[in-house]
């Protein structure tokens, strides 16, 4: 049992379940201005910070698929987004030397800007039209200002979800060798 | 930059989800499985975080919303008593409506059976318009029913599940209905009056008041709907206990309907075409949260005139359309003039405040080519 926990994938699920849960009662009914707060990106994000570009890909692909599975949108659209979005989190941390909080906020912010521009424009480009007006800014504002807040402690989540070891954490980011 | 099989992991995740965007796309029915067997494991995990998260979302709302509903409650309270009048009087319109339409064997709202469902959930995404309700597959809910509440038009069932409901709202990007456009009739001098005498019956242990509703309508000009309406004139007096004026949506009571012999023309069986309103089809879409919805593709005809400001927008109904004929959408609030032929846009208004639902009703309504 102990083992089974022990393995990354059944912990993401387990994250994800509880996320989405979050996600799809408390934060879909604490609207800032009928905007929601999106707490499976900032795991995505977090995922990108704290197991590098390769792993926040696949937690934000599972994450994103997760979410899909609840939502009417096109089975994909979110886990492409998410995906990629976990997986430049990821590159942006292997550039920086250091991690100190302030940054993983900064990419926090930046990753869910870029994300919330991306998904109108994914949608609109396999065919969902109406998405992609002037309204994207104001979500992808007020999306990114609280992800700043919340992809610090998602990276915290992630490092546990992800199995990393405090020795993997402290090494220089894997990027680096390539 | 990055190293092979790195690259290879993430162009192979995003071939992955351009798989299922496609295979979704197309109705596979593999998607839909998967989807709604997602969906039954994970209603039960949904509904405990419900009960565990509502306590902190109450008292969210109470903290950032409390003047907003306080204002609210007053200027809701101003329009209850403005609209107590016309309610009576309208009743009888509307019962007149519903007794052209029997003649002429026309399907009306009432004879659909619907259901009443609470909305139990909001859209978790910040782009797509849905709501939950706590109604599914297993009380007669099909994929397509329209949705309203005592307001007017909602939106429609897009997911069902065993015993939850995926709506989306009219306001939604997706959505699309055929609509008819009916201007309002000219101010023709009509005059309502509306008694409510009392009377008393005294029993040896108890006191009951019964109302008698009497409502007379004077229509002096020909050409208003009303007076087609009131040219049928149906007499019937309906006791009520006098403590509970209740609108009920489904049915309506009849009441007693004056017509003058001198200026109305005889109860007759054959309703003069030309006396009816004219109306407009075209074509209702939802444009977001942000922006009003339109009607468009509006065919305008010599006999229609111009479309004004307030128009009321219904559903066009048909053989075809997912909603009967005869659901209030909302109001025209502005009108677009494009070049060329592709007519004018109208914003609409809606009736139904979606910001706000709590019960709404599912019609179990499905198209005449789907039955």
């Amino acid at each position: 049992m102990i083992e089974l926990i022990n393995r990354p994938l059944v912990r993401l699920t387990l994250i994800g379940l509880v996320a989405l849960v979050v996600q799809t009662t408390l934060l879909a009914d604490l609207e800032f201005d009928g905007i929601a707060l999106q707490i499976m990106l900032a795991l995505s994000i977090g995922a990108g910070i704290s197991g590098g570009s390769e792993r926040g890909a696949l937690a934000g692909f599972m994450f994103g698929l997760m979410f899909d599975l609840v939502l009417s949108s096109p089975l994909g659209l979110t886990a492409l987004v998410y995906g990629l979005v976990g997986f430049l989190a990821g590159y942006a941390n292997s550039l920086a030397v250091a991690n100190p909080w302030w940054l993983n906020a900064l990419i926090g912010a930046g990753g869910s800007a870029a994300a919330t521009f991306a998904y109108p424009v994914v949608a609109t480009w396999v065919g969902v039209d109406g998405w992609l007006t002037t309204r994207v800014i104001e979500v992808a504002i007020v999306v990114a200002l609280a992800n700043a807040l919340v992809v610090p402690l998602a990276a915290l989540v992630m490092r546990w979800g992800l199995v990393i070891k405090r020795r993997a954490r402290l090494a220089p980011p894997p990027e680096i060798f390539a | 930059m990055f190293s092979m099989s790195r690259r290879r992991a993430v162009v192979l995740l995003a071939l992955s989800s351009i798989l299922l965007i496609t295979l979704d796309l197309q109705g596979n029915a593999v998607v839909d499985g998967v989807r709604r067997a997602f969906g039954t494991v994970f209603q039960p995990l949904q509904d405990a975080g419900r009960v565990i998260t509502r306590p902190i979302g109450n008292a969210w709302r109470g903290i950032t919303q409390y003047d907003d509903l306080e204002a609210e409650n007053e200027r809701l309270q101003d329009r209850i008593d403005q609209q107590e009048g016309a309610f009576i009087a309208a009743l009888a319109t509307a019962r007149d409506a519903q007794e052209l339409l029997a003649l002429n064997g026309i399907d009306d709202l009432t004879d659909i059976s619907s259901i009443t469902a609470q909305v139990v959930g909001e859209s978790p995404t910040n782009f797509s318009q849905t709501v939950e309700i706590n109604q599914g597959s297993s009380d007669g809910l099909r994929v397509g029913m329209p949705v309203v509440n005592a307001a007017g038009l909602v939106g429609k069932v897009t997911e069902v599940f065993a015993n939850r409901s995926i709506v989306m709202l009219a306001t939604d990007v997706s959505y699309a209905i055929p609509v008819q456009v009916l201007n309002l009739p000219e101010a023709d001098p009509v005059v309502t009056t509306t008694t409510v005498p009392t009377t008393t019956t005294t029993v040896p242990t108890t006191t009951t008041t019964v109302p008698t509703t009497t409502t007379t309508t004077t229509a002096p000009g020909s050409a208003s709907p009303v007076s087609a309406a009131a040219a049928i004139t149906t007499t019937s007096i309906v006791p009520s206990p006098s403590t509970s004026i209740a609108p009920v949506v489904t049915s309506i009571a009849p009441v007693l309907t004056v017509a003058p012999p001198t200026t109305q023309p005889t109860p007759s069986s054959v309703v003069d075409i030309n006396a009816l309103p004219a109306a407009e089809t075209g074509a209702f879409r939802g444009r977001g949260p942000d922006r009003a919805p339109i009607v468009e593709f509006v065919d305008q005809s010599s006999r229609f005139g111009e479309i004004k400001v307030g128009a009321v927008v219904i559903t066009a109904g048909g053989s075809k359309s997912l909603a009967p004929r005869g659901i209030v959408i909302g109001r025209v609030v502005k009108i677009v003039e494009r070049s060329g032929t592709s007519g004018a846009v109208l914003e609409v208004r809606l009736t139904a405040r979606l910001s706000t639902l709590n019960f709404v009703r599912v019609l179990l309504y499905q198209p005449a080519v789907s039955r």
